[in-house]
C-alpha cells in the first residue's frame, strides 16, 4: 500500500515530470559513456586475454636471417623461457586474378604434423592442412574476405620468384594478427596484405631454409625478467642475423588494441565526470525549487509531527527517481553504443569471437555514481529544509537579496535596459545555477568539437602523408637489393612518367640508452617523391651524410640535432656505424630516420644499390603498367596511394560518422537538458515577477526578453569557454592515439567550431521555446494572490 | 446620506470611466460550478475615491481582476469609456493595462532586482505620457530610497514603491487590492495617505477594495459588495483624511 507521503512524491514528480526527464537525460549521457567504455575496455580486454590463453600467444618474438633449427632447442633451455618455437616468416607477393594492383603477404609455417605450440590459429571455415599435405594453404580471414576468397579457391603466389597455385584450405585468424597491417604501415590494407600459413616443408623448400628456423617465439616461465629473456634471445641470435627480439609491448597487432583501451579509459573518466557534475547541480536545482515551493508544506508536516529523516528521505526518494531513471536509461543507451562500436572494430580488429560483453561492474559503478552526484546535489537543498523550524517555514520567504551587479558598479550601469539588469543582477544573486548552467552548454558545446577535430586531423594526416611527403603515385619494393640500374628497366614499364629509388635499410639506432629498431630509408637527395618535411612542411634537402629523423623519434631517442646516434644495421655485413644526426623532420605515421641513398648505401658498405622504387605514373595507363609489374618476380611488395587513400577514408568515415553521431546526441541533450532546467526554474521561481510584469502592461515578449536574456548572457559566456573546453578535450583525446606509429596532428577548423556554436544555439534555443510557450499559461491572477 | 445615482454623478459633471452591466463570471463547470460574480451593475467615475467593501469571498477581487483586463467575465457588459473590454483581444488587453491602469496588490509584487528607482522606470519606460519616476517616488515620500532594493525597504515602504510604480505613467484608473493587507495600522496609514494624495493631486479614478469597513471612511462613495454584487452604496458627504483613520 502506497503511503501518502510517497503518493505526493509521485505527484510531485509527475508535476514536474519535464525537469526530472531532463535530469535524468544528461546523467544517462555519462552514465551511457561510461557503461560503453568500460564494457568495451572489458569486452576487449578479457576477449584477448583469453584468446591469447587459449591460443597460446608468445611473450617474446625475434626474426633473424637464418640459424639451424638445433639452435630452437638452445633457446629454449635459456633460464626464463618456458617454450620456444622457431619457424619461418617470409614476405610474398601474391597474383589476384582480380586485383589490378599486385597484391603482398606474409608466409608463416606451421609445423608438418600437429597444431604449433604457440600462437595457435582459430579456424574459421573450412578445414585445417591436411598431415603431409602440399599445394595447400590457411588465408587470413580479413584478406579472404577482402578478397572474397573461399576455401577451395586457388591462390598463386610467387615463392621465392617462383610462381605456384594453391588451393584454400581454411580461412583463420591468429593471436598475433588481431590487428594485421604490412609491417610498417599504421593503417590496415586488407585487400592487398594478408597472412598466410603452409606446412613447413613447403615453404622451407621454397625458400631453400630447410632444416633452418627465421621467426623465433617464445612464452616465458612464471617469474621470468623479460628483458634479461630478450636479451639473452638477443646473444644467441646474433650471429644468425638476429634484428632484435621484442615482446608485446612492442608487437604491433597487440600495442594496436592497448592504445584502443588506452583511449577507451580516457573517455570513461573525463567524459562521465563532466557530465554528472553538471546533472548533480540540475539535481539540486530542481530539488532546491521543490524545497522552496514546498516551504509551507514542510513546516505542516513537521508540525504534525513527521520527523526530520522522513521528510529528508522522502525528498531523497524524489532525487533517487531520477538517478533510477538515468541509470536504466543511461545502461540500456551505454550498451546498445557498445554492440555498434564493438560491430565498428571488426573492421580494424580481428578475434574468434568479439562479442559486447556487459560490464556489470560499470552499472553498480554507474548506480554508485549516479546516486553519489545526486546526493551531492541534494543534500544541501534537503538540509535547508530539515533545518527549518516549523513557525518559519509557514511564513512566506522574505523578498530576495540582490544588488547593483558588477557590471554596473564599473560605471556603465546607465547603459543597461532593464531587462538586462533584472538578468545580470538575477545571475549574479546566483552564481552556482548560472555557473552550471554555464558548464552545461559549455560542455555541449566542447563535446561537439571532438568528433570534428578528429575527423580534421586525419584528414590533415591523410593530406600530409599523400599530397605533402608521398609525392608519387605507387611505390614497389623488391625481393632482394638490386644494382641501382633496374631503375631504367622500371622506367620502361609503360606509363611511367618518373621513377626514383630508395633503399630501405632495418637497423637500431641508438642514443645514450636508448634505441629503437626501425627501417632507415635512402632516398634521392633530391626526391620528389618521398619528400622529408620539417615542421613548417619546408622540404628539407637530405645532405651527403648524417640521419634526418622524425621529431618523434628523436623525442624518443632524447636526441637532439648535432648528437652522434650509433646505428647497428640488422641486414648485409650488420655493419655498426656512428652517424650525426643533422636535422629533424615532421613525420606523422610515426618513427622515421632518412638518409641520403648514396650515404645509406656508403654506411651499408655497397654500391648504388637500391631496394625499392617510386613511380609518377599516368593515371590512365595504370592497368597497363600493374599488368606488367605482375610479370616482373623480382617485386616484393606494391603500395598505391589511390587505393590506400580509399580504403582509409572508408574504413574512418564509417568509424568516425557514428562517434559523430554518439556525441551529437549527447550534445544535444545536454543543451537541450540544461537549458530546459535552467529556464522552467526561472520560470517557477519568478512566476509572481513575470506575472507582474504581465499585469503592469509588459507583453508576453517582453516578458520572455527577460528570460531570453538571461540565458543569452549564459549562452555568451558558455559558448566561448565551451569551445576552449572542447579544444582542451580533443587535444587530449588526439594526442591520446599519438604513438609511435600514428600522431595525429590537432587540427581546429572554423567550420568545427561554427558547428558547434550552431548546435548548441540552436538546441537551447528550441529548449527555451518551449519553456517560453509557457509563459502563455502563466495564470496572471493566482499569480498574484500570495507571495511564495 | 444622500444615496448616489449614476445621473447624479453624471450630472455633477464627471465623465463615465467604468460601465458595468449584469457582469458575471462563473469559475468550473456543472455542480462545481461558482458564481464569483452575478450580476454586478456598476459606473466609476473619472477621478472619484471608490472603496469597494466586503467580505472575502464576495467577489470583489474578481471584479477589480475583470476591471483591470486580467480576467474576462462569463456574461455581461463591461465597458471602459468607449473600449468593450469583453471583446478585447490579449493585445489589446496588454495595450489597455500598459496604458490606463495601474495595480496595487496586497503583497507589493515588485521586481525583487530592481531598486525602487528601477521598478518605477521600468515602467516609465514602456508608458506612454509617464511622470519622472523621482517624481513619482516624491510622491509617495519615498524621495530618500530612491536606490534601495525591495529587500531593504519595509513593507510599508515596499508598498509605496508599488503605488508609485502604479501612477508613475499617470493612468486613468488607480486599482488597489487590499493595500493595506499585510501591513499594520501605522504604515497602513502611511500607504492610503499615499493614496489619497494621488488621487487628490492627479484626478486619478481610485478603486480601493478592502474588507475594513473602516477605510470607508476615505471614500467619495462606498460600494458594498457580498455574494458577487453590488448590495448598495453611499456616498460620503466629506472625506475623512487617511490619517484620521484607525482600526
Amino acid at each position: 500500500m502506497l503511503s501518502n507521503l510517497d503518493r505526493k512524491l509521485l505527484r510531485d514528480l509527475n508535476r514536474m515530470k519535464g525537469q526530472v526527464v531532463a535530469v535524468a537525460l544528461v546523467m544517462a549521457c555519462g552514465l551511457a559513456m561510461l557503461v560503453m567504455a568500460r564494457s568495451l575496455i572489458f569486452s576487449l580486454e578479457s576477449t584477448r586475454q583469453e584468446y591469447y590463453e587459449a591460443h597460446r600467444f608468445a611473450e617474446v618474438f625475434a626474426h633473424l636471417k637464418r640459424a639451424p633449427n638445433a639452435l630452437a632447442a638452445r633457446v629454449a633451455e635459456l633460464p626464463g623461457v618456458a617454450t620456444a618455437q622457431a619457424g619461418i616468416a617470409v614476405q610474398v607477393t601474391l597474383d589476384l586474378a582480380g586485383l589490378d594492383e599486385p597484391a603482398s603477404g606474409q608466409v608463416r609455417s606451421l609445423p608438418d604434423f600437429g597444431p604449433p605450440e604457440l600462437n595457435r590459429l582459430f579456424l574459421r571455415t573450412g578445414s585445417w592442412l591436411a598431415p603431409g599435405s602440399r599445394g595447400e594453404l590457411l588465408v587470413s580471414e580479413a584478406f579472404a574476405e577482402a578478397n572474397q576468397l573461399h576455401p577451395g579457391d586457388q591462390l598463386a603466389m610467387l615463392l621465392n620468384g617462383r610462381r605456384k597455385e594453391f588451393r584454400i584450405a581454411g580461412l583463420v585468424l591468429s593471436p598475433e594478427i588481431i590487428f594485421e597491417a604490412r609491417p610498417g604501415a599504421s593503417l590496415p590494407d586488407n585487400r592487398t596484405y594478408g597472412t598466410f600459413w603452409m606446412p613447413y616443408k613447403e615453404i622451407a623448400t621454397a625458400f631453400d631454409l630447410y632444416g633452418a628456423f627465421n621467426y623465433l617465439t617464445l612464452t616465458l616461465a612464471p617469474g621470468a625478467q623479460l628483458r634479461s629473456v630478450i636479451a639473452a634471445v638477443d646473444r644467441l641470435l646474433e650471429p644468425y642475423g638476429g634484428r632484435g627480439a621484442y615482446g608485446r609491448a612492442d608487437h604491433p597487432s597487440h600495442i594496436r588494441v592497448s592504445d584502443e583501451i588506452r583511449i577507451l579509459q580516457t573517455l570513461s573518466i573525463g567524459f562521465p565526470i563532466v557530465f554528472l557534475s553538471v546533472a548533480a547541480f540540475m539535481t539540486n536545482a530542481v530539488l532546491s525549487r521543490l524545497l522552496t515551493l514546498q516551504r509551507e508544506q514542510i513546516a505542516i508536516l513537521k508540525a504534525f509531527g513527521f520527523a526530520n529523516r522522513q521528510i529528508v528521505l522522502h525528498y531523497l526518494k524524489f532525487a533517487f527517481v531520477m538517478v533510477v531513471g538515468g541509470a536504466v536509461v543511461g545502461t540500456l543507451g551505454g550498451v546498445a553504443l557498445g554492440h555498434r562500436l564493438v560491430v565498428m572494430y571488426h573492421l580494424f580488429f580481428r578475434f574468434p569471437d568479439l562479442y559486447f560483453r556487459f560490464d556489470r561492474s560499470a552499472v553498480v559503478l554507474a548506480l554508485g555514481v549516479g546516486v553519489g552526484a545526486a546526493l551531492l546535489g541534494v543534500l544541501s537543498a534537503v538540509r535547508r529544509a530539515a533545518r527549518l523550524p516549523p513557525a518559519e517555514a509557514m511564513r512566506p520567504e522574505p523578498p530576495a537579496s540582490f544588488r547593483p551587479a558588477l557590471v554596473e558598479r564599473t560605471g556603465i550601469g546607465h547603459l543597461f535596459s532593464h531587462s538586462f539588469r533584472i538578468a545580470v543582477r538575477n545571475l549574479e544573486r546566483r552564481p552556482a545555477q548560472a555557473l552550471f548552467t554555464v558548464a552545461g552548454l559549455a560542455l555541449a558545446t566542447g563535446i561537439l568539437i571532438v568528433p570534428n577535430c578528429f575527423r580534421d586531423s586525419v584528414s590533415e594526416l591523410l593530406g600530409f602523408q599523400w599530397d605533402v611527403v608521398q609525392r608519387q603515385d605507387m611505390n614497389l619494393g623488391l625481393v632482394e637489393p638490386a644494382g641501382v640500374q633496374v631503375r631504367d628497366l622500371l622506367r620502361q614499364l609503360p606509363g611511367v612518367i618518373a621513377v626514383e629509388p630508395f633503399r630501405g635499410a632495418a637497423a637500431r639506432i641508438r642514443f645514450g640508452h636508448r634505441s629503437r629498431q626501425i627501417g632507415i630509408q635512402g632516398t634521392p637527395a633530391d626526391t620528389q617523391h618521398s619528400r622529408v618535411v620539417d615542421a613548417w612542411y619546408r622540404e628539407i634537402v637530405l645532405p651527403s651524410e648524417g640521419l634526418v629523423v622524425s621529431a618523434k623519434l628523436a623525442e624518443v631517442l632524447a636526441a637532439k640535432v648535432g648528437d652522434e646516434l650509433t646505428v647497428q644495421f640488422l641486414e648485409g655485413r650488420r655493419p655498426v656505424r656512428t652517424v650525426p644526426l643533422v636535422g629533424v623532420s615532421e613525420d606523422l605515421t610515426g618513427i622515421a630516420a632518412h638518409m641520403e641513398l648514396r650515404a645509406l648505401n656508403h654506411l651499408l658498405g655497397d654500391g648504388d644499390v637500391m631496394n625499392g622504387a617510386s613511380f609518377t605514373l599516368d593515371m590512365a595507363r595504370r592497368r597497363e603498367f600493374l599488368h606488367a609489374l605482375k610479370q616482373i618476380p623480382r617485386v616484393s611488395w606494391v603500395g598505391i596511394k589511390e587505393s590506400l587513400r580509399d580504403n582509409f577514408r572508408q574504413t574512418t568515415a564509417a568509424s568516425i560518422n557514428l562517434i559523430q553521431s554518439i556525441y551529437l546526441t549527447f550534445a544535444i541533450v545536454v543543451a537541450f537538458g540544461v537549458v530546459y532546467n535552467n529556464a522552467r526554474i526561472s520560470l517557477a521561481e519568478r512566476a509572481r515577477e513575470l506575472a507582474t510584469l504581465r499585469v503592469i502592461g509588459f507583453s508576453e515578449r517582453e516578458v520572455g526578453a527577460v528570460l531570453i536574456t538571461e540565458l543569452t548572457i549564459l549562452a555568451l559566456i558558455a559558448l566561448p569557454l565551451g569551445l576552449l573546453l572542447g579544444t582542451g578535450f580533443a587535444n587530449g583525446i588526439v594526442s591520446a592515439v599519438n604513438t609511435e606509429t600514428v600522431r595525429l596532428p590537432v587540427i581546429f577548423t572554423l567550420h568545427n567550431y561554427a558547428f558547434a556554436t550552431m548546435v548548441v544555439v540552436l538546441a537551447s534555443t528550441i529548449s527555451a521555446l518551449l519553456v517560453l510557450r509557457r509563459l502563455k499559461q502563466l495564470n496572471l491572477v493566482s499569480a498574484l494572490k500570495a507571495p511564495e | 446620506m444622500e444615496t448616489l445615482t449614476p445621473q447624479n454623478l453624471a450630472a455633477a459633471g464627471r465623465p463615465q470611466v467604468f460601465h458595468v452591466r449584469g457582469l458575471t463570471k462563473v469559475y468550473g463547470m456543472g455542480a462545481a460550478e461558482v458564481h464569483a460574480l452575478a450580476g454586478v451593475d456598476l459606473d466609476l467615475y473619472a477621478g472619484e475615491l471608490a472603496v469597494l467593501l466586503g467580505p472575502s469571498g464576495s467577489g470583489k477581487t474578481t471584479l477589480l481582476n475583470n476591471l483591470g483586463g486580467l480576467d474576462l467575465p462569463t456574461a455581461g457588459e463591461l465597458r471602459y469609456r468607449d473600449f468593450d473590454l469583453t471583446l478585447a483581444s490579449e493585445t489589446e488587453l496588454t495595450r489597455y493595462r500598459r496604458d490606463a491602469v495601474g495595480f496595487v496588490f496586497q503583497f507589493y509584487n515588485l521586481i525583487p532586482s530592481l531598486t525602487a528607482r528601477e521598478n518605477v522606470a521600468l515602467i516609465t519606460e514602456i508608458a506612454r505620457d509617464p511622470m519622472p519616476p523621482e517624481e513619482a517616488l516624491h510622491m509617495v515620500n519615498l524621495g530618500a530610497r530612491l536606490d534601495h532594493f525591495p529587500a531593504q525597504l519595509s513593507g510599508g515602504e515596499q508598498q509605496r514603491v508599488a503605488i508609485a510604480r502604479a501612477i508613475a505613467k499617470r493612468p486613468e484608473v488607480l486599482l488597489c487590492d487590499e493595500p493595506t493587507g499585510a501591513l499594520d495600522v501605522r504604515t497602513g496609514i502611511v500607504v492610503l495617505e499615499a493614496i489619497e494624495r494621488v488621487n487628490r493631486e492627479l484626478g486619478t479614478l481610485t478603486v480601493v477594495i478592502t474588507h475594513n469597513a473602516v477605510m470607508a471612511g476615505m471614500a467619495d462613495r462606498v460600494i458594498h459588495f457580498s455574494d458577487g454584487r453590488v448590495q448598495h452604496e453611499h456616498r460620503n458627504p466629506t472625506r475623512a483624511p487617511a490619517s484620521s483613520l484607525n482600526w
